[in-house]
Order: C-alpha cells, then sequence, then structure tokens
C-alpha cells in the first residue's frame, strides 16, 4: 500500500485506554478504494471532529466504528480497528452488539413510524428492558435537550416534530440504549442555522458522559464544537483516488497553524 | 396523432403556406389532451355502465324476488320443459322456481376469507424475505417467478387442485385435521374437492397479488431508517417489525383488498374443485360447496332456456350482489386505509 506523501498522520503522543485505536485501516467498495492508510487514535469523553472535502472517506471512516459498512454490498474493510482494546473486526466480533455500544445519529433525521415515546423506548424494550422505561424515555429525551418540548405529546408521531426536533429525537434514541460512543455523520446538515445551534450545544453537553466522533464539513462548525481534528482528504489521480487522513490533532492547533497541505488544499479551493 | 396525420395525405405532400396550415390546424386540435381525458374517465364510466347493465338484468328478479333472494337457501330454476308458470307482482317464472343466493353468498364468503386468511401472512412474510433478507441476486429470479405466477390463467390452478392438489390434501393434511375432531373442522374429508381446497388454491393465486405489492411497498421504505434501526443493535428482524411493518401497514391493507376482491370473484378455478354442490352450506371445511361466481359459470347454460327468462334475471341478480360485495369490500379496505393514517401515522413520508 503506498503510503501517502510526507508519511501517514500519526499522532506522537501516544494515551492510555483510548475508546478507539485505528491501524493501517482500508476500506473499498468493489474495487474502489475509498480509504486507505488511517492510523487514528479517538479519545474517551472528546470530541472528534473528521472534516474533509466530499469524497474523502470520513463518513466512510465513521461507519467503520460501528460496523455499518457490512451493510453495504462490496464493502471490504482491511487493517485493525479496536474499540476499548477489542479488535471489532475479528471473527468473534458481534456487530449487534457493537453497534448497541456505539451508537450513530444520521445526516438527515431517520425516526422510527412510531410515537415520540416509542422511537425512544423500542430499542431498549427489545432488549429485554420491561421496568424504568417511563423514566429511561424522559431522562433520554431531556438529554436530548428535548424533554420540554415534547412531554405532553409523547404518544404522538414522531414525524409530527420539526426537523431539528426529529434530528434530537434521533439522539434520545442513540442514548437511551446506554451507549459508550456516539458517532455523528453531519448531524445538522439538514437543519436550519436554529436547530443547528441547538445541536451543537448539545454536542457540547453530552461529552460528558459519551464519547463523540463527528463528521462535519463545516469548518467553523468542526472549530466551535470539537477538542481534536481529524483533516481527510482525496489523494492520487482520477483512476485511483482513494481517500487519506492528513492531520490529526488537538483542534486550537490545527485550526491555528494549519499545515501546509491543508493550506494547499484550502487555498486552491479544494476545501474550507 | 398519427392516425389524424396519416388521415390528411394531402397536407403532408402539400408545399409551403398550405403544409404550414395545415400544421397548424393539427396543432389547434392536438388530440391529445382529448384521448387522456376520456382514458380518464373511461374506468367510471365502464364501471357505471356494469352496474348498469346488473341492474337493468336483474331488475325483474329484484322484483320477483324480493328479500327472498337474499334469506332463500334454494336456488332452483323449477321445470324448464313445461309451460306451468308462476307470477309474482307481474314477473312470470317457470313453476317450481325458486332463486335463494344465501348458500352461494355464505360459500363465496368463506372459500374468500380462508383464502386470505393464508395468503396475507404468507405473501408479506414472502415479499419482505424478497426485498430485505434475500441476497440481491436470487431476488431478481424469484421475483419474476412471482410475477409469473401472478399471471398464470386460473384454470390451470383450478386443474393443478383437482388433478394433484385436492388429492394430496385429502391423503395427508385431512385426515389429520379431521382426527382434532374440532367442530367444523372434522367430517369426511372425500376425494379432496372442496372448501378447504378450494381456498388453499385460492390462496395461492392471491399470494402472489400480495406479495407483488409488498414487495414495492417494502421497496420504498428509506433505506436511511432501517439503517437507523441496525445502527441501534436491532438485528434484522426486529427493524423489519420496527420500521418496515409500520411503515407499510396500509399498503398491506391495500393489498389485502386487492387479493380478496381477486378470490371472491374467481370463478373457474373454484367450479373446478368445490365440488359445486348448489343449496348446501359447507357444514365442514370439507365440505363441497359453491360460490356466486362459480354458481353463474355453472348454471348459465339450462338458464338460456328458461323461456320466462327469470332464471336470467336471478343470475344477473346474483352477480349484481357479487359486484356489490367487491365494491364494499373495496371502498372499506379504503375507508379502513384512511382511518389508519388519520390515527396512525403517514406512510411513505419520511423526513
Amino acid at each position: 500500500m503506498p503510503e501517502p506523501p510526507g508519511g501517514p498522520a500519526r499522532e506522537p503522543d501516544r494515551v492510555a485506554n483510548p475508546a478507539f485505536e485505528i491501524a493501517d485501516l482500508a476500506v473499498s467498495y468493489g474495487p474502489r478504494v475509498a480509504l486507505r492508510g488511517v492510523h487514528l487514535t479517538v479519545r474517551r469523553h472528546e470530541v472528534t471532529a473528521l472534516i474533509g472535502p466530499s469524497g474523502c472517506g470520513k463518513t466512510t471512516f465513521l461507519r467503520c466504528l460501528n460496523r455499518m459498512n457490512d451493510l453495504v454490498p462490496g464493502a471490504r474493510v482491511s487493517g485493525r480497528v479496536d474499540f476499548e482494546g477489542e479488535p471489532i473486526y475479528a471473527p468473534t466480533a458481534r456487530p449487534i452488539e457493537i453497534r448497541r455500544r456505539v451508537g450513530m445519529v444520521f445526516q438527515r433525521p431517520n425516526p422510527f413510524p412510531k410515537s415520540i415515546y416509542d422511537n425512544v423506548a423500542i430499542a431498549p424494550r427489545l432488549a429485554g428492558l420491561r421496568r424504568g422505561l417511563n423514566e429511561l424515555v424522559e431522562e433520554s429525551l431531556t438529554r436530548a435537550a428535548l424533554w420540554e418540548e415534547v412531554k405532553d405529546k409523547l404518544r404522538e408521531s414522531a414525524f409530527s416534530l420539526s426537523g431539528g426536533q426529529q434530528q434530537r429525537l434521533c439522539i434520545a434514541r442513540a442514548i437511551a440504549v446506554r451507549p459508550e460512543v456516539l458517532l455523528m455523520d453531519e448531524p445538522a446538515s439538514a437543519l436550519d442555522p436554529v436547530a443547528t445551534y441547538a445541536i451543537e450545544e448539545l454536542i457540547g453537553q453530552l461529552k460528558r458522559d459519551y464519547t463523540i466522533v463527528i463528521v462535519t464539513h463545516n469548518m467553523q462548525q468542526a472549530a466551535r464544537i470539537s477538542d481534536r481534528t481529524a483533516f481527510f482528504t482525496v489523494e492520487g489521480t482520477d483512476t485511483e483516488r482513494a481517500g487519506v487522513l492528513v492531520e490529526v490533532g488537538p483542534t486550537a492547533k490545527i485550526f491555528a497553524n494549519p499545515s501546509e497541505r491543508r493550506k494547499e488544499d484550502s487555498i486552491s479551493g479544494r476545501f474550507g | 396523432m398519427t392516425t389524424l396525420t396519416q388521415g390528411r395525405p394531402a397536407a403532408g405532400q402539400a408545399s409551403g403556406p398550405r403544409r404550414r396550415a395545415a400544421l397548424r390546424l393539427l396543432e389547434r386540435a392536438d388530440p391529445v389532451p382529448v384521448l387522456l381525458a376520456l382514458a380518464a374517465v373511461l374506468p367510471t364510466v365502464a364501471l357505471l355502465v356494469l352496474a348498469a347493465v346488473m341492474l337493468t338484468e336483474a331488475y325483474p328478479a329484484i322484483v320477483f324476488n324480493g328479500w327472498s333472494f337474499l334469506t332463500g337457501r334454494t336456488f332452483t330454476m323449477g321445470n324448464l320443459y313445461g309451460t306451468a308458470t308462476q307470477v309474482r307482482h307481474g314477473f312470470a317464472a317457470p313453476a317450481g322456481a325458486r332463486y335463494g343466493v344465501l348458500p352461494f353468498l355464505v360459500g363465496t364468503l368463506l372459500s374468500s376469507l380462508l383464502a386470505l386468511a393464508v395468503a396475507l401472512p404468507v405473501g408479506v412474510g414472502a415479499a419482505v424475505l424478497l426485498a430485505e433478507r434475500l441476497p440481491a441476486r436470487v431476488q431478481a429470479p424469484l421475483g419474476v417467478v412471482l410475477e409469473l405466477l401472478a399471471g398464470i390463467p386460473s384454470v390451470i390452478f383450478g386443474l393443478w387442485g383437482v388433478y394433484t392438489f385436492g388429492p394430496l390434501l385429502s391423503r395427508t393434511v385431512d385426515p389429520w385435521v379431521a382426527a382434532a375432531g374440532l367442530p367444523w373442522l372434522s367430517g369426511p374429508v372425500g376425494s379432496g374437492q372442496g372448501l378447504l381446497t378450494a381456498s388453499l388454491v385460492l390462496a395461492v393465486m392471491v399470494v402472489p397479488i400480495i406479495a407483488s405489492i409488498t414487495r414495492e411497498l417494502v421497496r420504498s421504505v428509506p433505506a436511511l431508517t432501517k439503517q437507523g434501526a441496525l445502527a441501534l443493535g436491532l438485528t434484522g428482524s426486529e427493524s423489519v417489525r420496527v420500521v418496515t411493518m409500520p411503515f407499510i401497514r396500509n399498503g398491506i391493507l391495500a393489498a389485502g383488498v386487492l387479493g380478496l376482491a381477486r378470490a371472491l370473484g374467481e370463478t373457474i378455478a373454484v367450479l373446478i374443485i368445490s365440488g359445486n354442490a348448489l343449496n348446501t352450506y359447507p357444514h365442514s371445511i370439507f365440505a363441497p360447496f359453491a360460490t356466486m361466481a362459480s354458481t353463474i359459470a355453472a348454471i348459465l347454460d339450462g338458464a338460456l332456456t328458461d323461456s320466462t327468462g327469470m332464471a336470467l334475471h336471478s343470475l344477473a341478480e346474483v352477480g349484481l350482489v357479487l359486484l356489490g360485495i367487491t365494491l364494499v369490500t373495496n371502498l372499506g379496505g379504503r375507508l379502513l386505509a384512511q382511518r389508519f393514517a388519520a390515527t396512525g401515522l403517514p406512510v411513505g413520508r419520511g423526513v
């Protein structure tokens, strides 16, 4: 596997007990390589932002962390992804178990065609929880900063909510299964500025309890909400393009001293 | 358009201004909107004409029979060879003729509902399996088979029922069911011509209808919502329960109504395998019976020889009742779907 020029981005400092430890990750869809040579450490209780131009593989990377890429026909993942020290692509790993521990919020709100209450309660109920469901629903909705708005209409359809409320409902739904990590794939990209602000506020509160990995193509958003930033880009000729990780580090540092690579990309109008 | 231009060879060959004038005329007399409007009202017109014809043909019978048509247990055309007639409300019928539809009505409803009860879960299950669970390379060929099955002439199903399926049932399944000794599920199993065989053959005919409609419904469920379920750690079948089913509930109802309509009106297959027992109720699930549609086909020939015409009029009345039931079923299903939609959730609407 060819290394990107300047060597793969690695962080100099190792941390003890990271949430994710990713080594030499590569993903291809059929013959097309989407991502290659990614080394990254995701620290606990931090917000890690994945940024980069479209097609750089940041969403692909995110979907490796809860094995959602399994669902794409023809997807192949190589390399190593350790979650809490366990390799999640080991043959013995159980994707369903992993997805319960690593929650996900999608690009657009995707509530279930059920009531607000059921949207939050359904996964715990299916997991066998019977007692304390009401409390769990209230707690999850409160954490998702939605409780006050919906507490009087829990039996109404989730589709009766606004887009921003639906997205917070989806966050509540993810929280309700008590995950350790929340993956967010441009969670505010379909929302208006007010709803976006609400989601960003919420992310700031959630990071106390969860490790958050968030994909965004908005640099300002990454700067506002994240502790660490990983910058991806597309490399290679037109026939052989693949996403690579260029740079990773504390957000403040990344944005204060952009590396030559990223400046180039920004100046050339490819990103940012 | 084409017919019009072909109809004016002079315009095509003419040169200059005449040709342009002809084209302008063509444009103004564009037949497409008219044809579209015609096509749009045609189904309504057809339905009205059908209902009117049945009503006109049945009118003498409606007057002659009165309510006893719906409550009567016997349908007999009387003595078609004699000259004696009976007259009621100004309409004559052969002596001894009685026209009661109730056993056919019961037979129709029973066989159709039994068929639907079997076909609905099977059809929906097959559709979900086809659209969600099976790998793509199996989906396409199985889908083709499904559509082929939906297009097979019903007489073939009837023959299959009488040659193979009925005898097979009477040798294998029927004795087991009968041995349980449950009321209405016991009794002599016979040769396999009767209600159970007919209902199951009807079910086989209805399954492709329900399955192909439901398959399209399942495909219309937003992928992002399904992914949302899987991302929560739900299994595939849990995702079907939580996401797919609520999304397609109303559509399944509509598919069920369509399937039911098919079963209600099925004629030839039922005629072949029902045992065609006039004037009896199916006393057990194995008993021979008759439906409204099969009876019309079975005795139409004899009815044509009735010089008073009342047998034909009465068969028209049977057809009218069948038409009424089909319409009520469709409208009822529609209303039910609307009520679901009003109290439940919008269907097919993602974000």
